[in-house]
């Protein structure tokens, strides 16, 4: 068990509500989870809360338990413990460049040097990552003239390099052209082969065909999470407005639910 | 040496650009004025005096890099004297009204003109930011010593300079959204609310 | 004109980045140091010299044209009004000679290089990283307040008018600036955390550069003359 959550709550600092609510779940090894809602519904702020940047960096109070790789991210003795283990990547790729890097090789070996690693274990890391984000023919540019799309992919190297234990991705996908979006989402599997994957995106037209579970949240609190089939396409997802596209146009069409959460599920269900 | 938070960390690189871009507003305006140290000051009343001689610092070493002249970094014991002063000065309440911050910005001119005139005469005879070398070539031309031209031209210049920049600094504090400054657990104090 | 790094192989390219500026630094403390109206002019030639051989002319031009407006004004205050142009042309020459010791230095240093070689001796992380992320951080806040400007002129601001008017008119400016400034600290502070910043580990540096023999002979002899030139200057 990769995160474990238990009643936790979390309210940022000077907020009148709490941004979750009384959540419990888990997330296992080996499984792409899904974490989706309406905007402000709390994804974000539960990928925050699991690596302990909420509330150590953000502020605020937390309550309940969260365990994440086996450690309480919110104590010191667990973030050190954590250092460099959990892979967190932002919905803005140029927030989290280092400041520091003149060459996307460095950039993407950021992480790793701050670990302390060997400088052949970061070449090697490196390599690798770029290799597999795509990025190799950049490794001598300059990371603040790339495009959006670039510099994402770039920082996606930079997370994979670190060789984490858990990855946490917001809207990963977000400043990405749809085939570059594709490749991503397509490579989720590979990671999560013996790790956690929590991906937080409202992309769930995409994502639905990917993904092995997904988590539904609304207003911090958890109201649906199991297999994409069954949570995208009930009624309730439609009602919220979380339901992927041919979802919404199979109840406008009058079907019953279940809905078709993809166009390849709907093919199946209607041309045999 | 004292562990950094990666708030700072990404906190102070910020403030010091801002020290640095206040001036393009200043000369667009064309107000004779640097504002030069409104990020050292917001700093201070953010996260205290410590912080902010680190802002400081940072800000006089990069300036003197960015400037390519070497002797403003013999003006740093200014930028440090700036930044404890502003952060005791928050502690104090200072940034609470805009009366209190405009008086508290006056004897910050008055401190940086003494600190940094002998610096300037001493050491470089005088000759440093051309406005203040402008106003000390009139007033020697009035035969007024060296040495008074020199502090007259720091003290008007750093007279103006500071009070404006308190006032600007306590005017950003009120503006700021309450959830930016519950991030900073010293802002709420320095400017009166939460 | 340049300032700045200038990409380059020449000699001072080639040196280790904390000799450019251990020689910068002794040739300040030595404009102080050593006596006579002349010196500082005789260590600003030699520096010269230097940037001849180094391939970094460009430099000097620059130090011409910083130093010039200094040496009228210096001429006009202590020569023509204070009747001692000794005075002036030492301050001249020193003002000189430091601007253009540093000028090489810059010109000679990349940052990045030189972050490598304080993280290869162990300087606190923490000091390395807040010059490298502030020399990347103020060119990119000085076109965000130019974008600042532009976008409140075309909401009516103006800048001209009584001095009251254009103090009132630095606080839209200002405001912008630094919530914006606010909000990418925040996100900032998250990426730096996760990417092991603050971890306490030691970093590994990524390519620190080599210090040859000769590097090492420089920077000790450079200390040695300022010694010299300090003593020499308390006895006499």
């Amino acid at each position: 068990m990769s995160v474990r959550f238990a009643g936790v709550s979390f309210r940022y600092p000077g907020a009148d509500e709490d941004a979750l609510r009384n959540v419990t779940l888990a997330f296992q090894p080996g499984e792409v989870t899904l974490l989706t809602g309406t905007s402000g519904a709390g994804c974000s702020t539960l990928l925050l809360t699991a690596a302990g940047l909420a509330p150590h960096v953000t502020g605020g109070t937390r309550t309940g338990e969260v365990d994440t790789l086996g450690v309480d991210p919110m104590t010191e003795s667990g973030r050190q413990a954590l250092a460099g283990r959990i892979g967190v990547l932002l919905a803005t790729p140029w927030t989290q460049l280092s400041g520091m890097a003149y060459t996307v090789h460095d950039e993407v070996a950021f992480g790793p040097a701050n670990l302390g690693w060997d400088r052949e274990e970061i070449r090697a890391h490196v390599h690798e990552s770029m290799k597999v984000a795509g990025v190799s023919h950049l490794a001598q540019r300059d990371p603040r003239t790339l495009s959006g799309g670039e510099l994402q992919r770039v920082m996606f190297a930079g997370v994979m390099a670190m060789a984490p234990d858990l990855y946490l991705l917001d809207e990963p996908a977000a400043e990405l052209d749809p085939a570059a979006a594709g490749d991503l989402y397509a490579m989720l599997s590979t990671l999560a082969l013996d790790r956690a994957v929590v991906v937080a995106s409202t992309d769930v037209d995409r994502l639905a065909e990917v993904v092995d579970r997904v988590v539904e949240l609304e207003h911090g609190a958890v109201v649906a999470d199991g297999p994409p089939a069954v949570v995208l396409g009930a009624a309730a997802a439609v009602e919220r407005g979380t339901a992927p596209t041919v979802a919404v146009i199979a109840h406008r069409a009058g079907v019953p639910p279940d809905y078709p959460t993809s166009v390849a599920m709907a093919a199946r269900r209607w041309s045999a | 040496m004292v562990r950094l938070s990666a708030r700072l960390l990404a906190l102070i690189p910020l403030a010091v650009g801002i020290n640095l871009a206040m001036g393009k507003f200043a000369s667009t305006l064309s107000l004779p004025v640097f504002l030069d140290t409104v990020g050292t000051v917001l700093v201070a009343a953010l996260a205290g005096p410590g912080a902010a001689v680190l802002t400081g610092a940072v800000s006089q070493t990069v300036f003197t890099v960015v400037d390519g002249k070497l002797m403003w970094l013999a003006f740093m014991p200014i930028q440090l004297g700036v930044a404890v002063y502003a952060g005791l000065a928050a502690r104090a309440g200072v940034f609470r009204s805009a009366w209190r911050a405009g008086a508290g910005g006056l004897g910050l001119g008055v401190l940086a003109a003494t600190l940094s005139w002998p610096i300037s005469l001493l050491l470089f005879g005088g000759v440093t930011a051309s406005g203040v070398s402008l106003i000390a070539t009139i007033l020697t031309a009035l035969h007024i010593p060296v040495a008074w031209a020199v502090y007259g031209a720091s003290l008007a210049t750093d007279l103006l300079d500071k009070t404006i920049s308190f006032m600007l600094v306590f005017t950003i504090l009120q503006s700021l959204p309450s959830r930016t400054v519950a991030r900073f657990p010293l802002a709420a104090r320095a400017r009166g609310r939460a | 004109m340049i300032i700045g790094y200038v990409a380059g192989e020449g000699l001072l390219h080639r040196a280790h980045p904390f000799t450019s500026l251990t020689i910068a630094a002794g040739v300040t403390l030595l404009a102080f140091a050593l006596p006579g109206t002349l010196s500082p002019w005789v260590l600003a030639g030699m520096l010269v010299v230097l940037a001849v051989a180094a391939g970094l002319t460009g430099a000097v031009v620059t130090t011409l044209v910083f130093s010039a407006p200094l040496w009228v004004f210096l001429g006009i205050i202590y020569g023509v009004f204070g009747t001692d142009w000794a005075v002036a042309a030492v301050y001249a020459g020193r003002i000189s000679a430091i601007l253009l010791a540093f000028l090489l230095a810059l010109a000679a240093v990349h940052p990045g290089r030189l972050v490598d070689a304080l993280v290869a001796r162990r300087v606190s992380f923490a000091i390395a990283y807040l010059l490298a992320a502030t020399l990347q951080a103020v060119p990119r806040l000085q076109h965000r307040a130019a974008t600042i400007l532009e976008a409140q002129r075309c909401r009516g601001l103006r800048t001209g008018g009584s001095p009251w008017r254009r103090i009132r008119s630095i606080v839209p400016l200002a405001i912008p600036l630094v919530q914006g400034a606010l909000a990418e600290a925040d996100d900032r502070a998250v990426a730096l955390e996760v990417r092991g910043a603050v971890s306490g580990c030691a970093r590994t540096p990524l390519s620190p550069p080599r210090d040859h023999l000769l590097d090492r002979v420089v920077r000790w002899g450079t200390v040695l003359v300022v010694l010299a030139a300090v003593v020499l200057r308390v006895v006499t």
